[in-house]
């Protein structure tokens, strides 16, 4: 029950490594991250395997996907955060991180490791030993291939799984502090929480980022094929397009489909009113003849020819670029949804001061661009623009329109008002 | 006496595991499953026990979602039927004409279980999308202009869901078709039935039992299958397994879920012992 509410969190966010910069990694490692987060999430860049299968032969390929097989029921030993790739061994642990805000005047002096819990590929290829070097705290980096796994892990023991830092989605936020998983923030070891952007300061899931600082960020819109659709599309409305019938897909998410309804009627996405949502799910029953598919694979439906036009996640259309030279995406006029990963210290964190500076750390506007320029997914961090790099902050796919910023609404937890959502939405589907 | 008592004993020690292996992991699972369902939950998606009631099953009988549970069963009607139609004759061919090889074409059919059930689904969808391989091959050949709609629609789901249980269906089917003593074809054919009359009055009667296992193997299964109609349906194929799944993740409603799974278990137990009945009359009337 301790799920993703319904957000970008676990089925919908992109494998980042898919965003990587650098040489492919092996073959045959690179099929078994594939197919444990097709398993773990039941998608799965079909490309990605396709490659791979073609690079290393059908044969060579099948021993690694028999053997993710069996290796991804339990991904990692939990309370035992795999080593991470640092060569430095643990200085001083009095060396304060480097920040381009002033450093706190009194730091408790931090514990000498810290144990990481993060999605994999999501972080600049540097920045953890770059975390060491600074701070001599020596980081066990584990990562998890979906939200549910890790909020499965860290909710295992009531707090946190012996991990001191996790990347939840923000809609988790609420009841991960009302569940006691995750503990405040010590703010006072985080100065650069003043390089986030204003509409970072306060969110609705957590006011004044009390328990949770934001990570990463990314819209929900829509994408088409521009080699078949020419026009320039800007509305919510093309999804209602008799046009696209058989062509049309539209994510497999509950809150995501209804924020859609909600935009084109004028409504809170986060609404709890009956009379609304009766006439969202209205609206999505006219809908629902000319949708082929609810699904979270969006990036397998596009590349796959069976959608030319898709409710999409920014990041996964990225990723749709190789298959289809012409993708086009667009926060609709309307508004869209914003989604966010934040970084948290959990309630049984063994090293909280280090899991402070650790956040610190990468609000700092270097590390943050580094991160940035990395996985290519945008960050909240205001003073961290000026690093990144030109190609991303030119790319609207990620880094929209400063002007659209303001239609961008985050999905909040809504409790057992969710049960609305879910009702109208079994009954659209079945 | 002794010699009962120690028999007893000893049969007590042989099932015994089976027995603890059956009620730790279906009987308990299933209480378990039975008293969440009739709880309620909290703000947070929590269980709470401690107002036991059937509002859930209340809730769960809503006339919107009887499309699904009607989906649910003819999927696995359909599969059924087409595992028999298509097994039956693999089984018999194996069984008369398999000779010396009879074990390596059981192991043919079995081979695909070398695979995972996931990755051999992930390949129907690569064959039948819009772009996909059979689509590729017919425009090709200049069989079509535009692709087929197959991904994402009955016939997919229906294709998938057979090719995953035939091998369930053809297996039974083969033991019952072998057992079967030829001499009683023989004497029925000697009594001047024809080939196709012996068959219906003799090899088809007397095979009936692995009939029966073919399509409890398949029908159960199938019509709880989620996985299949998931990945390979689409808007419209919508199965009831679909919607427990969401309440269980997405929708953060167990208590709800399993009321609902629990309706589609007893649908599959009520539609399992209806079929045993038909087909024990027609076997032994």
């Amino acid at each position: 029950m301790n799920d993703r509410s319904a957000s970008h969190g676990a089925t919908g966010r992109p494998p980042a490594s898919c965003l990587d910069r650098t040489a492919a990694p092996a073959p045959a490692i690179d099929l078994e991250l594939t197919f444990y987060r097709a398993l773990a999430a039941r998608r799965i860049s079909r490309r990605q395997l396709l490659e791979t299968v073609a690079k290393v032969g059908p044969l060579a390929a099948l021993a690694p996907i028999l053997a993710a097989c069996g290796a991804s029921a339990t991904p990692q030993p939990s309370a035992a955060p795999s080593t991470a790739t640092t060569s430095n061994p643990p200085a001083s642990p009095s060396v304060a991180p480097p920040s381009a805000s002033p450093s706190p005047t009194a730091v408790p002096s931090p514990e000498g490791e810290l144990n990481v819990y993060n999605w994999d590929a999501y972080i600049g290829e540097s920045t953890v030993t770059d975390f060491t070097k600074a701070t001599g705290i020596k980081v066990h980096y584990d990562k998890f291939p979906d939200a549910e796994t890790m909020l499965a892990k860290i909710r295992s023991d009531g707090k946190g799984a012996g991990y001191d830092i996790a990347y939840p989605t923000s809609t988790e936020i609420p009841g991960l502090i009302a569940d006691g998983i995750i503990q405040p923030l010590n703010l006072g070891l985080i100065p650069n929480a003043t390089n986030l952007g204003a509409q970072w300061q306060n969110p609705g899931y957590d006011q004044g980022n009390a328990h949770s600082m934001p990570y990463m960020w990314w819209t929900t819109g829509f994408c088409w094929d521009g080699a078949k659709i020419k026009d320039n599309l800007t509305s919510w409305e093309s999804l209602w397009d008799p046009a696209y019938k058989g062509k049309l897909s539209m994510l497999d998410d509950i809150r995501e489909v209804f924020a859609v309804a909600a935009f084109r009627l004028g409504l809170d996405p986060n609404t709890k009113s009956e009379t609304d949502l009766d006439a969202m799910v209205a609206l999505l029953e006219q809908q629902k003849p000319l949708v082929r598919t609810y699904t979270t694979d969006d990036i397998g439906t596009m590349n796959g020819g069976s959608a030319i036009i898709a409710h999409a996640w920014s990041g996964d259309v990225y990723q749709m670029k190789d298959d289809i030279p012409n993708v086009k995406y667009v926060i609709p006029k309307e508004g869209a949804v914003r989604g966010s990963d934040t970084m948290v210290v959990t309630s049984g964190a063994p090293h909280p001061v280090a899991a402070n500076l650790w956040i610190n750390f990468n609000l700092d506007a270097k590390v943050s661009a580094a991160n940035t320029n990395y996985i290519g997914y945008m960050g909240p961090n205001a003073a961290a623009m000026e690093y990144i790099d030109k190609a991303i902050l030119d790319d609207p796919t990620v880094n929209p329109d400063i002007a659209l910023l303001d239609k961008l609404v985050e999905l909040l937890n809504l409790g057992t008002d969710l049960d609305k959502y879910t009702q109208r939405w079994n009954a659209l589907k079945a | 006496m002794g010699g009962r008592v120690r028999q007893k004993a000893g049969a007590v020690i042989l099932v015994a595991p089976g027995v603890v292996w059956l009620a730790a992991f279906f009987l308990v699972p299933l209480a378990i499953i039975f008293v969440v369902s009739l709880g309620t939950k909290d703000a947070a998606g929590h269980v709470v026990l401690s107002h036991l009631g059937l509002q859930n099953y209340v809730q769960a009988t809503r006339p919107e979602y009887l499309p699904a549970f009607a989906n649910s069963l003819r999927y696995a009607l359909i599969t059924t039927v087409l595992s028999i139609g298509l097994g039956y004759p693999i089984a018999y061919w194996i069984s008369r004409y398999g000779g010396q090889r009879k074990i390596l074409l059981l192991i043919l059919v079995m081979l695909p279980f070398w695979t995972s059930y996931l990755i051999r689904t992930y390949a129907w969808m690569i064959i039948l999308r819009d772009n996909g391989v059979l689509n590729g091959i017919l425009q090709a050949l200049g069989i079509i202009d535009s692709p087929l709609v197959l991904l994402n629609t009955d016939v997919s789901v229906i294709l998938g869901m057979t090719y995953g249980f035939l091998p369930f269906a053809i297996l039974p089917l083969f033991v019952s078709i072998d057992r079967l003593d030829q001499n009683l074809v023989q004497a029925a054919r000697d009594l001047y039935a024809s080939g196709r009359g012996a068959f219906l009055h003799v090899t088809l009667p007397l095979t009936m039992p692995g009939v029966i296992a073919a399509a409890l193997l398949t029908f159960i299964p199938a019509i709880g299958d989620y996985v299949t109609p998931d990945l390979l349906g689409g808007a419209q194929t919508t199965t009831a397994a679909k919607l427990v799944q969401v309440l269980f993740t997405s929708g953060r409603d167990w208590p709800y879920g399993s009321a609902l799974g629990f309706i589609l278990m007893i649908l599959t137990l009520g539609g399992t012992l209806l079929a045993l009945r038909s087909l024990r009359r027609e076997t032994f009337a």
